[in-house]
């Protein structure tokens, strides 16, 4: 347990690390907030042509296109944003040089990894959160406050499902040195019947079938419900429990494959080489 | 860490190897190797490029599984054990081991709280190592801005965060103006005489003159040479001097190298003004030079060829080579 406690005592020094470097790069705090600020007005143009009578009801409530499409634009945003994060953390260390210099330290190469991408799994999210907030406050969305805070417990619990699936590609990328390919077409996959942009009754039957175990489509959904239907909590329990079970899925997963990856290149000698 | 990792002896030597070997695929990158440091004993390791230095060095810190044989670091096998490595100071070879966009010191502090100091505790300690390495004044600059040489300071520091009991550093004074080697070289003196183990791997053998008590040689993966640094250097053979001739010299070369006798031989030198003295084995250089001067020799100076330790060194590789 204390072992536990003096590991988790050094998550803080690794989001301040990150932190400081973000804040290095002062363009780069603010490009990917101008990014999805011009989406947003761009969906707000689309949403003008889209006839909202065609979009489902969330907990009976009818919505606007935009209403819809923003909730798929920063789901859509965090979990790209995310995964790449978390698959790449560790391989950034061993492009810059700095991984064994890590892990010569008395830190776990799980506390490492964990470390190296926890600013960004708080921040990341965050952020977004406020940028909906201001697009909802200048161009205007029709959220329910009430379900402001079923939606982020949806998130909580979708957020280790993202770490998992990168903690699978960063595997990948540890013994391949290659990886970011096929994080592409995972992404791509899971985007498209994800109901991100379009609702998923769009979808051919068999994505639609897929649909249901996506847990990105889940996420988005359950978070559409919240926000735009108003639902309880009540309503999301199934959402809730599908996601944290294969969030655990993902994450348990990811760690083994990661942890196998990081032995083999110990073993192998080559985990400095890039 | 198992039980069966523990070796159940009272403290022995800080690093305890036998019989290792790694290979990277086809390359043997060490085979066979022996070595032994005490606590409070700086050990040279010196060896060509390729000799295998940083392979031993991985291995030692943990970085690097050894294929066969055994390491032991404080009496515990040489691996992943985060106890073993709180107690092991690294200073790896070449730059990039640093984020570059923070400042000496808060990558000092991050390290530090990744051995375990509280934030207020590493910082006190970074500012303290700061100061022992001399960059006190640039520690608030980012670490892009720092010079070669200053980075190396800062990996030196970094290795002493936590009070290692071993200290591994490699090629640490490669690039370093002397000041700033003799610095470095200081500060692990110092850490030495507190009683840590350092193995100090280096191309550059005439820094272990005066520095290092033992020398372990490493040639293409294999023990050259283990023993004193004296022993080394006595192992470079008959002495070779170049003699400056003053304009006052009275006799030709050639009558010179008739007057050496038995104590000797001239040779050509590198210009005219300079002739190659090779001592015969067991004559002292004094007595040379004396036979020389009442020859009609005006010695105008007198110097080693070559460092006895560099000639040595050469004596041992060139001997395995042939």
């Amino acid at each position: 347990m204390s072992t536990l406690v003096a590991e988790a005592r050094k998550i803080p020094a690794f989001m301040r690390r990150d932190f400081l470097v973000l804040l290095s790069y002062r363009a780069a705090f603010t490009s990917d907030l101008f990014y999805i600020a011009v989406q947003a007005v761009m969906f707000g143009f689309v949403a003008e042509l889209v006839d909202s009578s065609k979009l489902p009801e969330y907990g009976g409530v009818p919505t606007s296109y935009f209403d819809f499409v923003m909730i798929g634009v920063i789901v859509t945003t965090v979990s790209t944003v995310l995964l790449q994060r978390v698959a790449m953390a560790v391989r950034q260390e061993q492009m810059i040089g700095t991984l064994e210099a890590l892990l010569v330290t008395p830190t776990s190469p799980t506390t490492v990894q964990a470390g190296s991408v926890a600013f960004d799994l708080l921040f990341i999210p965050i952020r977004m959160a406020l940028l909906l907030v201001a697009v909802a406050l200048t161009l205007g969305l029709g959220y329910e406050a009430s379900g402001i805070l079923p939606s982020l417990v949806l998130f909580v619990a979708y957020v280790p499902f993202v770490w998992g699936l990168g903690l699978l590609t960063a595997a990948a990328i540890v013994t391949f040195r290659r990886g970011t390919g096929a994080l592409g077409v995972v992404m791509s996959v899971l985007g498209l019947a994800s109901g991100a942009f379009f609702p998923l009754t769009l979808l051919p039957a068999w994505l639609q079938t897929l649909a249901e175990a996506n847990p990105v489509a889940i996420a988005m959904e359950g978070t559409r419900e919240a926000l735009i239907g108003g639902v309880g909590w009540s309503a999301i329990g199934p959402e809730f429990v599908v996601l944290a079970l294969l969030s655990a899925v993902a994450l348990l997963g990811g760690v083994t494959a990661f942890r196998a990856a990081l032995a083999r290149e110990h073993r192998r000698g080559t985990l400095g080489l890039y | 860490m198992t039980l069966a990792a523990m070796r159940p002896l009272a403290p022995g030597p800080v690093i305890e190897v036998e019989g290792l070997h790694r290979t990277f695929g086809p390359v043997r990158a060490l085979s066979g190797v022996d070595l032994e440091v005490a606590a409070g004993e700086v050990h040279g390791l010196l060896g060509p490029n390729g000799a295998g230095k940083t392979t031993l060095m991985r291995i030692l810190s943990g970085l690097v599984d050894p294929s066969e044989g055994s390491a032991y670091v404080l009496d515990r096998r040489a691996g992943q054990s985060p106890e073993l490595r709180a107690r092991i100071g690294m200073v790896p070879p070449g730059d990039r081991t640093f984020y570059l966009r923070l400042s000496g010191l808060e990558n000092l502090v991050f390290f530090g709280r990744l051995h375990g100091l509280r934030r207020r505790a590493a910082r006190a300690r970074a500012l303290e190592l700061l100061e022992a390495v001399g960059l006190d004044e640039a520690g608030e600059r980012p670490i892009s801005t720092y010079s070669h040489g200053m980075q190396k300071r800062l990996s030196f520091a970094r290795a002493l965060l936590a009070h290692p009991k071993l200290l591994l550093v490699d090629e640490a004074t490669h690039d370093l103006d002397p000041v700033a080697a003799q610095q470095v070289r200081d500060l692990t003196a110092l850490c030495a005489a507190d009683g840590t183990a350092v193995l100090w791997a280096t191309q550059r053998i005439e820094e272990l003159h005066g520095f290092a008590r033992h020398v372990t040689v490493l040639d293409r993966g294999t023990v050259a040479f283990a023993g004193t640094v004296a022993a080394l250097v006595a192992l470079g053979g008959a002495g070779r001097h170049v003699i400056e001739l003053g304009p006052a010299t009275a006799v030709t070369p050639a009558e010179l190298g008739a007057a050496l006798g038995t104590n000797g031989q001239l040779l050509p030198g590198p210009d005219a003004g300079h002739v190659l003295l090779v001592l015969a084995p067991g004559v002292a250089l004094g007595t040379a030079l004396t036979a020389l001067v009442e020859a009609g020799a005006e010695i105008v100076s007198c110097r080693d060829e070559r460092p006895p330790i560099e000639r040595a060194f050469l004596a041992v590789t060139a001997e395995r080579a042939a």
